[in-house]
């Protein structure tokens, strides 16, 4: 119904100036709005965005390729993809527990799980990083006793997996619960009368309705887990070529006044985060009566 | 801790293991560790505590976070309920490029947004030159802070209001236009209050992770202390100098800070729930 | 207040919602359109409401053209299917939004605005509602609520959209003695859309009854009942 907003159909071309639908702005008053919300946007986003390439850019593509093949770039999207392949999986199989938990089960305390799954979405990533360094780091009881036995976690690859997996923690379940709220239990109660495990039930029934739903966390849960920054600054010690992800590592170049090799670095990263957008927006479309997305209020 | 969540009886299986996973993944990754930290504070004792706050340059910085951290989501309360209107209401060409867009802050890493809004409003940068040449300064200073913060809590207001913009009933609007209302009044008197709760929500997530950012702050910051030092930083420099006492200490202030915002959003929506039946 | 329809006509896009369609409706009177869903009838109300503007066509109201009026200039209280209280408001904000939103010349002082609504709230028989919220009311106190803010603007007609549907029977049956008693004390020209031929048959001085956009006959109820002009009217009156 607000498909003429700017292009008034025919039918109502020929009304008075005067006259206007009652749910309906100016055309001034429109045009406005809109001029001020893109405006906005272009400023406040897009700009951004687009510096990030352009710097990279600014000795020509080259420089930048060339500079993402120093040692310390490789190493650190090296680095970076690992940490996303153990903490985007165990986040996903702890979001896929605590959904079904959640949504197939009543018990007391239900809410409280919930707020405290939430948690971390209201924490700051550097007091994340400060809470890690005070339970595992070399003076603490636990942490002393790892770096004995030789499993140091923080200034170490453990450290910057648990850092991120704080700070994407509520992304997957958060996705899961209203979407398995909606869809109850009876598909899979139906399941169980018919002779199906708890597994089979799982797997064959749960699964496949909420594969979206699950895709669309653990793509939020990924880019978020690739450009953590705060946490893992504090965990894990910059070393170079050894603990310094790719955010750390732009700001390492940054720092050093290597624009170029920064801003390439960061172009890799934005790249991956509009992939991302675009990935997200493509589900939204495709399989909006799938995700939570868009209902929750 | 178990018994917290005792079971109603249930014929669905897996309520063990998955307890079981939710309960051990909560408690190393978020409940361990806050605990440690709050196990800090209080073995390093709540007058040390109260002690490494009150001194002037932990007040400038916990002051300097949450002023622009509020100051920003007012921005976005505004820009962001503005931005819900339009893309609900309007359509205009590359509309649905926009809506994809305004999520990007949630898209691009913290660090990438924090260079990136340095080139930009640096002296040498693109808006910093304008400013240069109107005689003023972006970045390294509070409003380069601003923008940064800004820019992280852009999408909150935008993605809790839209929906309720979409769900108004237009006979609503319409009713309140055969009772005489233009339509300036209608927005003001009708439409506004409907997305009060919502609008405030977001505007709450916007101001929690204002106060709590660092990534995207500390490239365009400046980093002077008691002018452009923000709290997190104080942590990170109390950690290079191995003051985890001191670290602690800002940290359990600032857990305090988003504890108070948590409660205040659960709040708003059980104030606006008993208000008009449901969110 | 007289009210004319001039060979109004209504397309959406490609879909007709309307042929020309002539009506006069005389003052005072009370008046049903009735017919099935898609036959035009809210269509025609909403035109009477200025909330759509016709393709063609005049209406004139006390032979004055009143087509290019807009909604706010037309003070027609329009009651809606769904009521549209405003969720946020308590029942005496509703009935008081239409006087508070005057300019400030031609509005009521706060004194005014209470007396008025009091005596509505009373009028409807609800006297002490006043505070609490739409969402704390049964369907039918809100559907006189909503029938109490229309009439607090002093409307120069009253038009309801179903304005029963989406109650239970026990309770329509109330409402609509209540709704012909309003209409006789208050002397208002009321029309409304009904889908229920009971309804219309009922409660109403003069039935229009209408089918894919064009009206098929106007008559009396009991007319309507012994001569229905088209095979459609004969049948519809039946079921």
């Amino acid at each position: 119904m607000f498909d003429d907003a700017l292009h008034p159909t025919p039918a109502t071309a020929g009304r008075p100036a005067k006259w206007r639908p009652a749910t309906e702005e100016s055309r001034l008053t429109r045009i406005l709005l809109i001029a001020a919300a893109l405006g906005g946007l272009a400023i406040l986003v897009v700009a951004p965005l687009a510096v990030v390439f352009a710097e990279a850019l600014a000795r020509g593509a080259a420089q930048a390729v060339t500079s993402l093949t120093r040692p310390e770039a490789t190493s650190a999207i090296r680095l970076t993809l690992i940490v996303a392949a153990i903490s985007v999986p165990v986040n996903a199989v702890f979001g896929i527990a605590a959904a079904w938990t959640i949504t197939k089960f009543d018990f007391r305390g239900k809410a409280f799980l919930i707020t405290l799954i939430d948690l971390p979405f209201s924490i700051s990533p550097v007091v994340a990083g400060l809470a890690l360094v005070l339970l595992f780091g070399t003076n603490s009881l636990i942490g002393g006793w790892l770096v004995a036995s030789g499993f140091p976690i923080i200034f170490a690859l453990p450290g910057i997996v648990l850092a991120s997996i704080f700070v994407t923690f509520p992304f997957v379940a958060r996705e899961l619960i209203p979407v398995m709220i909606e869809q109850g239990r009876a598909e899979e109660e139906a399941a169980l009368t018919l002779g199906a495990s708890g597994w089979r039930a799982f797997l064959t029934v749960t699964l496949p309705n909420i594969k979206w739903a699950l895709l669309y966390g653990v793509l939020l849960c990924n880019a978020r887990a690739m450009g953590e920054f705060g946490a893992v600054a504090v965990v894990s010690g910059k070393i170079r070529g050894q603990t310094a992800t790719m955010p750390i590592t732009i700001e390492m170049l940054y720092n050093e006044y290597l624009s170029v090799a920064a801003f390439s670095l960061a172009a890799v990263l934005a790249a991956l985060g509009l992939l991302t957008l675009a990935l997200k927006t493509l589900l939204e479309w495709r399989h909006a009566d799938q995700l939570a997305a868009g209902r929750r209020h | 801790m178990a018994l917290a969540f005792r079971l109603q009886k249930s014929p669905m299986p897996g309520f063990g293991l998955g307890m079981g996973i939710t309960l051990a993944m909560l408690s190393l990754i978020v409940i361990l560790p806050v605990g440690a930290l709050l196990a800090r504070g209080i073995s390093y004792g709540p007058e040390a505590v109260w002690a490494t706050i009150n001194t002037p340059r932990v007040w400038a910085a916990l002051y300097l976070s949450f002023r622009l951290a509020f100051l920003a989501a007012l921005f976005n309360l505004v820009f962001g309920t503005l931005l819900a209107w339009v893309l609900a209401r309007y359509d205009f060409p590359g509309r649905r490029l926009v809506d994809a867009l305004v999520d990007l802050p949630f898209a691009l890493p913290t660090a990438v947004a924090g260079i990136a809004l340095t080139a930009l409003y640096a002296p040498n940068g693109i808006f910093g030159g304008i400013a240069r040449d109107l005689g003023g300064k972006i970045a390294y200073t509070q409003w380069g802070i601003l923008i940064a913060l800004i820019f992280v809590g852009l999408p909150f207001v935008t993605r809790t209001v839209q929906p309720v913009i979409a769900e108004i009933e237009q006979e609503v609007e319409e009713a309140s236009a055969t009772l005489g209302a233009g339509r300036f009044h209608t927005l003001r008197r009708v439409i506004l209050p409907m997305l009060l709760p919502a609008a405030l929500t977001g505007f709450a997530l916007s101001l929690a992770r204002a106060v709590g950012e660092y990534g995207s702050v500390i490239f365009i910051a400046g980093n002077l202390p008691m002018k452009t030092e923000i709290a997190p930083l104080l942590i990170v420099i109390k950690l290079e100098e191995f003051d985890y006492d001191g670290a602690a200490a800002i940290g359990i202030a600032m857990l305090l800070i988003s504890f108070s915002m948590l409660l205040a959003i659960n709040l708003i929506q059980i104030w606006s729930r008993r208000r008009i039946g449901h969110v | 207040m007289h009210i004319e329809i001039d060979e109004i006509a209504k397309s959406f896009g490609s879909t007709t919602a309307l042929h020309p369609v002539s009506l006069a409706i005389p003052s005072g009177a009370l008046v049903a359109l009735l017919g099935p869903s898609g036959s035009g009838k809210t269509t025609l109300l909403r035109i009477l409401g200025g909330l759509e503007f016709p393709t063609s066509g005049r209406v004139l109201f006390d032979g004055q053209d009143a087509t290019g009026l807009s909604v706010q200039e037309r003070r027609a209280g329009f009651v809606f299917q769904s009521y549209a209280l405003f969720r946020h408001m308590t029942v005496f904000e509703n009935i008081a939004y239409g006087l508070r939103a005057r300019p400030r010349r031609t509005r009521p002082p706060q004194a005014e605005i209470e007396r008025r609504v009091t005596r509505l709230l009373e009028l409807i028989q609800l006297p002490q509602i006043a505070k609490r919220f739409p969402s704390q009311l049964s369907g039918g106190q809100r559907q006189r609520v909503a029938l109490a803010r229309a009439l607090a603007i002093e409307p120069r007609m009253l038009l309801l959209d179903e304005p029963f549907g989406a109650l239970d029977a026990r309770v329509r049956k109330e409402l609509r003695q209540g709704l012909r008693e309003i209409h006789d004390s208050t002397g208002l020209t009321t029309v409304f859309v009904t889908h229920d031929q009971d309804e219309a048959m009922e409660l109403a001085d003069l039935v229009v009854v209408m089918s894919m956009g064009r009206i098929e006959q106007v008559g009396r109820p009991q007319d309507i009942r012994a001569r229905p002009a088209t095979p459609f009217v004969r049948e519809f009156i039946e079921t």
